[in-house]
Protein backbone atom coordinates (compact mmCIF):
# COMPACT_ATOMS: atom_id res chain seq x y z
CA UNK A 1 0.00 0.00 0.00
CA UNK A 2 3.15 2.53 0.17
CA UNK A 3 3.60 2.08 -3.62
CA UNK A 4 2.96 5.84 -5.05
CA UNK A 5 1.79 4.35 -8.69
CA UNK A 6 -1.02 2.37 -6.25
CA UNK A 7 -1.61 5.20 -3.99
CA UNK A 8 -2.16 7.34 -7.42
CA UNK A 9 -4.27 4.49 -9.48
CA UNK A 10 -6.80 4.80 -5.91
CA UNK A 11 -7.11 8.21 -5.97
CA UNK A 12 -7.83 8.40 -10.21
CA UNK A 13 -10.11 5.21 -9.89
CA UNK A 14 -11.90 7.77 -6.79
CA UNK A 15 -11.69 10.90 -8.87
CA UNK A 16 -13.32 8.97 -12.04
CA UNK A 17 -16.10 7.20 -9.92
CA UNK A 18 -17.07 10.92 -8.37
CA UNK A 19 -17.05 12.45 -11.78
CA UNK A 20 -19.16 9.98 -13.34
CA UNK A 21 -21.64 9.89 -10.10
CA UNK A 22 -21.48 13.01 -8.51
CA UNK A 23 -19.80 15.97 -10.70
CA UNK A 24 -21.28 15.71 -14.13
CA UNK A 25 -24.73 16.15 -11.73
CA UNK A 26 -23.27 19.71 -11.13
CA UNK A 27 -23.38 21.74 -14.00
CA UNK A 28 -23.28 25.32 -15.12
CA UNK A 29 -24.16 26.38 -18.73
CA UNK A 30 -23.94 22.66 -19.42
CA UNK A 31 -20.24 22.32 -18.13
CA UNK A 32 -19.17 20.53 -15.17
CA UNK A 33 -15.84 20.12 -13.23
CA UNK A 34 -13.04 18.14 -14.37
CA UNK A 35 -11.90 16.11 -11.73
CA UNK A 36 -9.19 14.50 -14.07
CA UNK A 37 -7.62 17.46 -15.26
CA UNK A 38 -7.71 18.62 -11.54
CA UNK A 39 -5.25 15.66 -10.29
CA UNK A 40 -3.17 15.42 -13.20
CA UNK A 41 -2.91 19.16 -12.18
CA UNK A 42 -2.43 18.46 -8.58
CA UNK A 43 0.14 16.23 -9.01
CA UNK A 44 2.52 18.07 -11.64
CA UNK A 45 2.42 20.88 -8.41
CA UNK A 46 3.28 18.77 -5.86
CA UNK A 47 5.81 16.07 -7.67
CA UNK A 48 6.96 18.10 -10.71
CA UNK A 49 6.31 18.41 -14.70
CA UNK A 50 7.28 14.47 -14.86
CA UNK A 51 5.37 13.10 -12.47
CA UNK A 52 2.22 15.85 -13.55
CA UNK A 53 2.68 14.30 -17.38
CA UNK A 54 2.68 10.13 -15.84
CA UNK A 55 -0.17 11.15 -13.90
CA UNK A 56 -2.09 13.14 -16.18
CA UNK A 57 -1.42 10.76 -19.01
CA UNK A 58 -2.95 8.10 -16.84
CA UNK A 59 -5.68 9.81 -15.45
CA UNK A 60 -6.74 10.96 -19.04
CA UNK A 61 -6.35 7.62 -20.47
CA UNK A 62 -9.10 6.95 -17.69
CA UNK A 63 -11.36 9.27 -19.02
CA UNK A 64 -10.97 8.36 -22.61
CA UNK A 65 -13.07 5.42 -21.62
CA UNK A 66 -15.41 7.17 -20.42
CA UNK A 67 -16.55 9.60 -23.52
CA UNK A 68 -16.38 9.23 -27.45
CA UNK A 69 -13.23 11.70 -28.39
CA UNK A 70 -10.95 9.73 -30.12
CA UNK A 71 -9.27 7.59 -27.72
CA UNK A 72 -5.70 9.32 -27.02
CA UNK A 73 -7.18 13.10 -26.82
CA UNK A 74 -8.19 13.29 -23.09
CA UNK A 75 -4.16 11.52 -22.07
CA UNK A 76 -2.81 14.44 -24.07
CA UNK A 77 -4.92 16.91 -22.29
CA UNK A 78 -3.84 15.46 -18.95
CA UNK A 79 -0.59 15.28 -19.89
CA UNK A 80 -0.70 18.74 -21.19
CA UNK A 81 -1.81 19.68 -17.62
CA UNK A 82 0.14 17.83 -15.24
CA UNK A 83 3.12 19.16 -17.42
CA UNK A 84 2.07 22.73 -17.36
CA UNK A 85 0.87 23.09 -13.42
CA UNK A 86 4.66 21.35 -13.05
CA UNK A 87 6.49 23.87 -14.81
CA UNK A 88 4.37 26.45 -13.30
CA UNK A 89 4.96 25.61 -9.64
CA UNK A 90 9.04 25.47 -10.55
CA UNK A 91 8.89 29.17 -12.03
CA UNK A 92 6.90 30.47 -8.50
CA UNK A 93 9.62 31.86 -6.12
CA UNK A 94 7.20 31.79 -3.08
CA UNK A 95 4.00 29.68 -2.25
CA UNK A 96 0.80 31.61 -1.80
CA UNK A 97 -3.37 29.91 -1.88
CA UNK A 98 -3.93 32.67 -4.32
CA UNK A 99 -1.10 31.70 -7.08
CA UNK A 100 -1.60 27.83 -6.34
CA UNK A 101 -5.11 29.02 -7.46
CA UNK A 102 -4.30 31.17 -10.66
CA UNK A 103 -1.70 27.67 -11.20
CA UNK A 104 -4.62 25.68 -10.88
CA UNK A 105 -6.72 27.97 -13.45
CA UNK A 106 -3.78 28.31 -16.16
CA UNK A 107 -2.77 24.75 -15.90
CA UNK A 108 -6.47 23.63 -16.68
CA UNK A 109 -6.61 25.80 -19.71
CA UNK A 110 -4.09 24.49 -20.96
CA UNK A 111 -5.00 20.93 -20.81
CA UNK A 112 -8.34 22.33 -22.22
CA UNK A 113 -6.59 24.19 -25.18
CA UNK A 114 -4.55 20.87 -25.72
CA UNK A 115 -7.43 18.89 -26.46
CA UNK A 116 -9.24 21.22 -28.33
CA UNK A 117 -6.84 22.06 -30.93
CA UNK A 118 -5.48 18.25 -30.86
CA UNK A 119 -9.20 17.07 -31.80
CA UNK A 120 -9.11 20.46 -34.43
CA UNK A 121 -6.28 18.63 -36.21
CA UNK A 122 -8.21 15.49 -35.92
CA UNK A 123 -11.12 16.31 -37.77
CA UNK A 124 -13.26 17.56 -34.73
CA UNK A 125 -13.67 21.16 -35.51
CA UNK A 126 -16.66 21.57 -33.36
CA UNK A 127 -14.07 21.33 -30.40
CA UNK A 128 -13.08 24.82 -31.22
CA UNK A 129 -16.32 26.30 -30.85
CA UNK A 130 -17.33 29.49 -29.20
CA UNK A 131 -18.59 27.36 -26.01
CA UNK A 132 -15.21 26.53 -25.86
CA UNK A 133 -14.46 29.73 -23.84
CA UNK A 134 -17.25 28.72 -21.40
CA UNK A 135 -15.54 25.40 -20.86
CA UNK A 136 -12.10 27.31 -19.94
CA UNK A 137 -13.76 29.95 -17.53
CA UNK A 138 -15.96 27.13 -15.82
CA UNK A 139 -13.60 24.30 -15.41
CA UNK A 140 -10.73 26.43 -14.70
CA UNK A 141 -12.77 28.34 -11.98
CA UNK A 142 -13.89 24.96 -10.20
CA UNK A 143 -10.30 23.46 -10.30
CA UNK A 144 -9.32 26.76 -8.84
CA UNK A 145 -11.50 26.20 -5.94
CA UNK A 146 -11.17 22.15 -5.96
CA UNK A 147 -7.26 22.51 -5.84
CA UNK A 148 -6.54 21.89 -2.24
CA UNK A 149 -8.66 18.97 -1.84
CA UNK A 150 -7.04 17.58 -4.90
CA UNK A 151 -3.20 18.46 -3.59
CA UNK A 152 -4.02 16.72 -0.10
CA UNK A 153 -4.94 13.74 -2.13
CA UNK A 154 -1.95 13.43 -4.28
CA UNK A 155 0.40 14.36 -0.90
CA UNK A 156 -1.08 10.92 0.29
CA UNK A 157 -0.59 9.11 -3.01
CA UNK A 158 2.78 10.17 -3.39
CA UNK A 159 4.52 11.71 0.07
CA UNK A 160 8.04 11.73 -1.00
CA UNK A 161 7.68 14.05 -4.09
CA UNK A 162 6.56 16.89 -1.69
CA UNK A 163 9.93 16.09 0.30
CA UNK A 164 12.17 15.30 -2.84
CA UNK A 165 10.64 18.57 -4.48
CA UNK A 166 11.33 20.68 -1.60
CA UNK A 167 15.30 19.64 -1.52
CA UNK A 168 15.34 20.06 -5.59
CA UNK A 169 13.91 23.76 -5.12
CA UNK B 1 15.52 24.57 -9.52
CA UNK B 2 16.06 20.92 -10.83
CA UNK B 3 19.00 19.23 -12.11
CA UNK B 4 19.84 19.01 -15.71
CA UNK B 5 19.76 15.37 -15.56
CA UNK B 6 16.43 15.31 -13.78
CA UNK B 7 14.96 17.52 -16.62
CA UNK B 8 16.42 15.27 -19.18
CA UNK B 9 15.12 12.33 -17.51
CA UNK B 10 12.17 14.04 -17.16
CA UNK B 11 12.09 15.82 -21.09
CA UNK B 12 12.45 12.06 -21.89
CA UNK B 13 9.12 10.52 -19.92
CA UNK B 14 7.22 13.27 -20.86
CA UNK B 15 8.16 12.30 -25.26
CA UNK B 16 7.68 8.71 -24.64
CA UNK B 17 4.17 9.49 -23.19
CA UNK B 18 3.22 12.07 -25.86
CA UNK B 19 4.44 9.35 -28.54
CA UNK B 20 1.97 6.64 -26.63
CA UNK B 21 -1.04 9.01 -26.81
CA UNK B 22 -0.18 9.61 -30.44
CA UNK B 23 -0.20 5.99 -30.95
CA UNK B 24 -3.56 5.18 -29.63
CA UNK B 25 -4.79 8.50 -31.36
CA UNK B 26 -3.98 6.41 -34.74
CA UNK B 27 -4.85 3.14 -33.43
CA UNK B 28 -8.18 4.59 -32.38
CA UNK B 29 -8.47 6.52 -35.80
CA UNK B 30 -8.27 3.39 -37.65
CA UNK B 31 -10.90 1.72 -35.82
CA UNK B 32 -9.29 -0.66 -33.15
CA UNK B 33 -12.03 -3.18 -31.55
CA UNK B 34 -10.32 -3.26 -28.61
CA UNK B 35 -11.05 0.45 -27.26
CA UNK B 36 -14.65 -0.16 -27.96
CA UNK B 37 -14.55 -3.09 -26.16
CA UNK B 38 -12.73 -1.41 -23.09
CA UNK B 39 -15.58 1.14 -23.22
CA UNK B 40 -18.22 -0.82 -22.86
CA UNK B 41 -16.21 -2.71 -19.90
CA UNK B 42 -15.99 0.80 -18.44
CA UNK B 43 -19.40 1.29 -19.06
CA UNK B 44 -20.88 -1.71 -17.79
CA UNK B 45 -18.97 -1.59 -14.09
CA UNK B 46 -20.22 1.92 -13.82
CA UNK B 47 -23.59 1.90 -14.81
CA UNK B 48 -24.80 -0.06 -11.38
CA UNK B 49 -22.76 3.13 -9.05
CA UNK B 50 -24.32 5.83 -11.48
CA UNK B 51 -27.80 4.66 -10.91
CA UNK B 52 -27.56 4.08 -7.83
CA UNK B 53 -26.06 7.86 -7.27
CA UNK B 54 -28.94 9.55 -9.41
CA UNK B 55 -31.28 8.14 -6.81
CA UNK B 56 -29.20 9.95 -3.97
CA UNK B 57 -27.89 12.97 -5.82
CA UNK B 58 -31.23 13.99 -7.80
CA UNK B 59 -32.39 16.05 -5.19
CA UNK B 60 -29.31 17.79 -4.80
CA UNK B 61 -29.29 18.09 -8.87
CA UNK B 62 -32.59 19.88 -9.53
CA UNK B 63 -31.57 22.50 -6.48
CA UNK B 64 -28.58 23.44 -8.07
CA UNK B 65 -30.08 23.59 -11.73
CA UNK B 66 -33.07 25.69 -10.62
CA UNK B 67 -30.34 27.95 -8.71
CA UNK B 68 -28.18 28.23 -11.68
CA UNK B 69 -30.94 27.97 -14.66
CA UNK B 70 -33.80 29.77 -13.56
CA UNK B 71 -32.42 33.00 -15.47
CA UNK B 72 -32.36 31.16 -18.41
CA UNK B 73 -35.49 29.38 -17.87
CA UNK B 74 -37.66 32.84 -17.37
CA UNK B 75 -36.28 34.07 -20.44
CA UNK B 76 -36.78 30.76 -22.49
CA UNK B 77 -40.55 30.34 -21.26
CA UNK B 78 -41.08 33.97 -22.49
CA UNK B 79 -39.39 33.50 -25.70
CA UNK B 80 -40.99 30.20 -26.06
CA UNK B 81 -44.42 32.04 -24.89
CA UNK B 82 -43.73 34.81 -27.75
CA UNK B 83 -42.81 32.35 -30.53
CA UNK B 84 -46.73 29.93 -29.26
CA UNK B 85 -48.46 33.17 -29.68
CA UNK B 86 -46.61 34.16 -33.22
CA UNK B 87 -47.04 30.54 -34.31
CA UNK B 88 -51.02 30.31 -33.38
CA UNK B 89 -51.48 33.17 -34.97
CA UNK B 90 -49.44 32.20 -38.15
CA UNK B 91 -51.68 28.69 -37.72
CA UNK B 92 -55.08 29.82 -37.84
CA UNK B 93 -54.53 33.19 -40.25
CA UNK B 94 -53.34 30.78 -42.95
CA UNK B 95 -55.82 28.10 -43.58
CA UNK B 96 -53.70 27.23 -47.21
CA UNK B 97 -50.57 26.17 -45.01
CA UNK B 98 -51.63 22.54 -43.84
CA UNK B 99 -48.73 20.78 -44.35
CA UNK B 100 -47.18 23.06 -42.02
CA UNK B 101 -50.25 23.51 -39.37
CA UNK B 102 -49.40 19.71 -39.59
CA UNK B 103 -46.59 19.42 -38.82
CA UNK B 104 -46.93 22.46 -36.08
CA UNK B 105 -49.10 20.71 -34.40
CA UNK B 106 -46.84 17.69 -34.10
CA UNK B 107 -44.25 19.52 -31.98
CA UNK B 108 -47.18 19.46 -29.26
CA UNK B 109 -46.53 16.27 -28.36
CA UNK B 110 -44.85 13.08 -29.74
CA UNK B 111 -46.63 11.70 -31.97
CA UNK B 112 -44.20 12.93 -34.51
CA UNK B 113 -42.55 9.69 -34.35
CA UNK B 114 -45.92 8.14 -36.13
CA UNK B 115 -46.75 4.39 -35.50
CA UNK B 116 -43.26 4.02 -34.96
CA UNK B 117 -42.64 2.43 -31.75
CA UNK B 118 -41.06 4.09 -29.03
CA UNK B 119 -39.18 3.11 -25.71
CA UNK B 120 -39.49 5.41 -22.74
CA UNK B 121 -36.17 5.58 -21.06
CA UNK B 122 -34.91 7.56 -18.15
CA UNK B 123 -31.48 9.61 -18.37
CA UNK B 124 -28.99 8.10 -15.46
CA UNK B 125 -26.36 10.61 -16.58
CA UNK B 126 -25.12 13.42 -18.53
CA UNK B 127 -21.71 13.56 -20.45
CA UNK B 128 -18.70 12.67 -18.26
CA UNK B 129 -16.29 15.15 -20.12
CA UNK B 130 -17.32 18.42 -21.45
CA UNK B 131 -16.57 17.97 -24.95
CA UNK B 132 -17.77 14.13 -26.18
CA UNK B 133 -21.41 14.92 -25.81
CA UNK B 134 -23.27 11.74 -24.93
CA UNK B 135 -25.42 10.08 -22.38
CA UNK B 136 -26.83 7.38 -20.66
CA UNK B 137 -29.89 5.49 -20.52
CA UNK B 138 -31.32 2.98 -18.56
CA UNK B 139 -32.62 1.01 -20.78
CA UNK B 140 -30.72 -1.50 -23.90
CA UNK B 141 -30.86 -4.02 -26.12
CA UNK B 142 -33.06 -5.99 -23.66
CA UNK B 143 -36.20 -3.39 -24.58
CA UNK B 144 -35.17 -3.78 -28.19
CA UNK B 145 -32.64 -0.68 -28.54
CA UNK B 146 -29.97 -0.71 -31.61
CA UNK B 147 -27.14 0.96 -32.41
CA UNK B 148 -28.16 3.97 -34.85
CA UNK B 149 -31.39 4.15 -33.50
CA UNK B 150 -32.67 8.34 -32.87
CA UNK B 151 -33.80 9.58 -29.56
CA UNK B 152 -35.89 11.88 -28.81
CA UNK B 153 -37.96 14.04 -26.03
CA UNK B 154 -41.16 15.57 -26.23
CA UNK B 155 -39.14 18.58 -28.00
CA UNK B 156 -37.66 16.98 -30.78
CA UNK B 157 -34.68 15.22 -31.69
CA UNK B 158 -31.58 14.93 -30.01
CA UNK B 159 -29.27 12.72 -30.90
CA UNK B 160 -28.61 8.26 -31.58
CA UNK B 161 -27.58 5.29 -29.91
CA UNK B 162 -23.94 4.87 -30.00
CA UNK B 163 -23.28 1.87 -27.80
CA UNK B 164 -25.58 -0.97 -26.46
CA UNK B 165 -25.45 -3.42 -23.09
CA UNK B 166 -28.46 -5.38 -21.82
CA UNK B 167 -29.78 -3.01 -19.78
CA UNK B 168 -27.66 0.55 -20.93
CA UNK B 169 -27.66 2.61 -24.02
CA UNK B 170 -25.51 5.45 -24.40
CA UNK B 171 -26.70 7.77 -26.67
CA UNK B 172 -24.10 10.22 -28.51
CA UNK B 173 -26.25 14.06 -28.57
CA UNK B 174 -26.51 15.82 -32.10
CA UNK B 175 -24.71 18.78 -30.61
CA UNK B 176 -21.87 16.97 -30.30
CA UNK B 177 -20.45 17.39 -33.94
CA UNK B 178 -19.80 13.78 -34.61
CA UNK B 179 -22.35 13.10 -36.92
CA UNK B 180 -24.52 14.81 -39.53
CA UNK B 181 -28.26 14.67 -40.12
CA UNK B 182 -30.42 15.60 -43.08
CA UNK B 183 -32.31 18.24 -42.87
CA UNK B 184 -35.91 19.97 -44.39
CA UNK B 185 -37.10 23.22 -43.42
CA UNK B 186 -40.69 23.13 -42.84
CA UNK B 187 -43.19 24.90 -45.77
CA UNK B 188 -40.41 24.89 -48.30
CA UNK B 189 -38.74 22.70 -50.79
CA UNK B 190 -35.29 23.60 -49.05
CA UNK B 191 -33.39 20.84 -48.04
CA UNK B 192 -29.61 20.88 -46.14
CA UNK B 193 -27.41 19.19 -43.73
CA UNK B 194 -27.32 20.07 -40.21
CA UNK B 195 -24.25 19.08 -38.15
CA UNK B 196 -23.15 19.98 -34.19
CA UNK B 197 -21.06 23.02 -33.36
CA UNK B 198 -19.63 21.90 -29.83
CA UNK B 199 -22.11 21.64 -26.73
CA UNK B 200 -24.31 24.57 -26.58
CA UNK B 201 -27.45 22.88 -28.28
CA UNK B 202 -27.03 24.97 -32.01
CA UNK B 203 -26.11 23.49 -34.79
CA UNK B 204 -24.81 24.34 -38.40
CA UNK B 205 -27.11 23.64 -41.63
CA UNK B 206 -25.07 23.66 -44.83
CA UNK B 207 -25.58 22.79 -48.16
CA UNK B 208 -29.04 24.36 -48.89
CA UNK B 209 -30.27 26.03 -52.32
CA UNK B 210 -30.00 29.51 -51.92
CA UNK B 211 -32.80 29.76 -54.76
CA UNK B 212 -34.87 28.14 -51.89
CA UNK B 213 -36.53 31.30 -49.64
CA UNK B 214 -34.82 29.89 -45.87
CA UNK B 215 -36.14 32.73 -43.24
CA UNK B 216 -34.52 32.92 -39.53
CA UNK B 217 -37.52 31.54 -37.08
CA UNK B 218 -38.03 28.59 -39.85
CA UNK B 219 -38.69 25.50 -38.53
CA UNK B 220 -36.34 22.20 -38.86
CA UNK B 221 -37.58 18.89 -39.42
CA UNK B 222 -35.49 15.58 -40.10
CA UNK B 223 -35.79 14.84 -43.69
CA UNK B 224 -35.60 11.51 -43.64
CA UNK B 225 -34.42 11.34 -47.13
CA UNK B 226 -33.29 7.57 -48.88
CA UNK B 227 -30.26 5.84 -46.71
CA UNK B 228 -30.88 8.80 -44.26
CA UNK B 229 -29.95 7.37 -40.82
CA UNK B 230 -33.35 9.44 -39.08
CA UNK B 231 -36.81 8.79 -39.78
CA UNK B 232 -38.52 12.07 -41.24
CA UNK B 233 -40.02 14.74 -39.92
CA UNK B 234 -38.38 14.28 -36.39
CA UNK B 235 -38.31 18.15 -35.38
CA UNK B 236 -34.82 19.63 -34.97
CA UNK B 237 -34.95 23.37 -34.41
CA UNK B 238 -35.62 27.19 -35.20
CA UNK B 239 -33.22 28.43 -37.75
CA UNK B 240 -31.46 31.29 -35.89
CA UNK B 241 -29.26 33.31 -38.87
CA UNK B 242 -29.25 32.81 -42.68
CA UNK B 243 -25.89 33.36 -44.52
CA UNK B 244 -26.24 33.29 -48.64
CA UNK B 245 -23.35 32.52 -50.97
CA UNK B 246 -24.93 33.97 -53.70
CA UNK B 247 -21.42 33.06 -56.09
CA UNK B 248 -21.92 29.74 -54.82
CA UNK B 249 -25.83 29.45 -54.64
CA UNK B 250 -25.77 28.25 -51.56
CA UNK B 251 -27.12 29.02 -47.70
CA UNK B 252 -26.14 28.46 -44.92
CA UNK B 253 -28.10 28.53 -41.09
CA UNK B 254 -27.65 28.44 -37.62
CA UNK B 255 -29.87 26.21 -36.09
CA UNK B 256 -31.44 26.38 -31.87
CA UNK B 257 -32.46 23.08 -31.22
CA UNK B 258 -35.74 22.51 -29.72
CA UNK B 259 -34.85 20.45 -26.78
CA UNK B 260 -32.59 21.85 -24.00
CA UNK B 261 -29.56 19.83 -23.79
CA UNK B 262 -28.44 20.71 -19.98
CA UNK B 263 -31.65 19.31 -18.33
CA UNK B 264 -32.46 15.70 -19.98
CA UNK B 265 -34.32 13.50 -17.66
CA UNK B 266 -36.26 11.00 -19.86
CA UNK B 267 -35.86 10.51 -23.25
CA UNK B 268 -37.68 8.30 -25.65
CA UNK B 269 -35.53 5.72 -28.38
CA UNK B 270 -37.94 5.52 -31.82
CA UNK B 271 -37.38 2.24 -32.70
CA UNK B 272 -36.63 3.21 -36.44
CA UNK B 273 -34.34 1.38 -38.77
CA UNK B 274 -33.31 2.95 -42.24
CA UNK B 275 -34.47 0.61 -44.41
CA UNK B 276 -32.15 -2.08 -46.26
Amino acid sequence: MNNPALRYLIVIATAAVLQYTVVTQFRILGVSADLFLLIAIAAGMIGGAERGAIVGFASGLCLDLMVTTPFGLCSISGLVAGVVAGLLEDATMHSARWLTMVIAFLASSAGILSFAIAGNLLGRPDLLSGHLFTILGIVGVASAALVFPALRACRWAGPEDSLLRAAAR
Amino acid sequence: MASPRRRGRARITISLLLLSAVLLLTLDSRGSGPVQSARSVVLSVLSPLGSAAATVVNPFRNAWNSAFDQGNLKNENETLREENDRLKGDVTANSIAKEQLQQLLQLVGIPFVGDTPVVHTRVLSGAVGNFGDRIELDKGSNSGIERNMPVVTGEGLIGKVIEVSENRSVVSLLSSGTYRVGFSVVGTAAIGIAQGSGGDGSLRGTNIDSRQAVTVGAITATSGLAGSPFPPNLPIGTITAVRTNEAALESTVDISMFANLNDLVYADVVLWKPAG
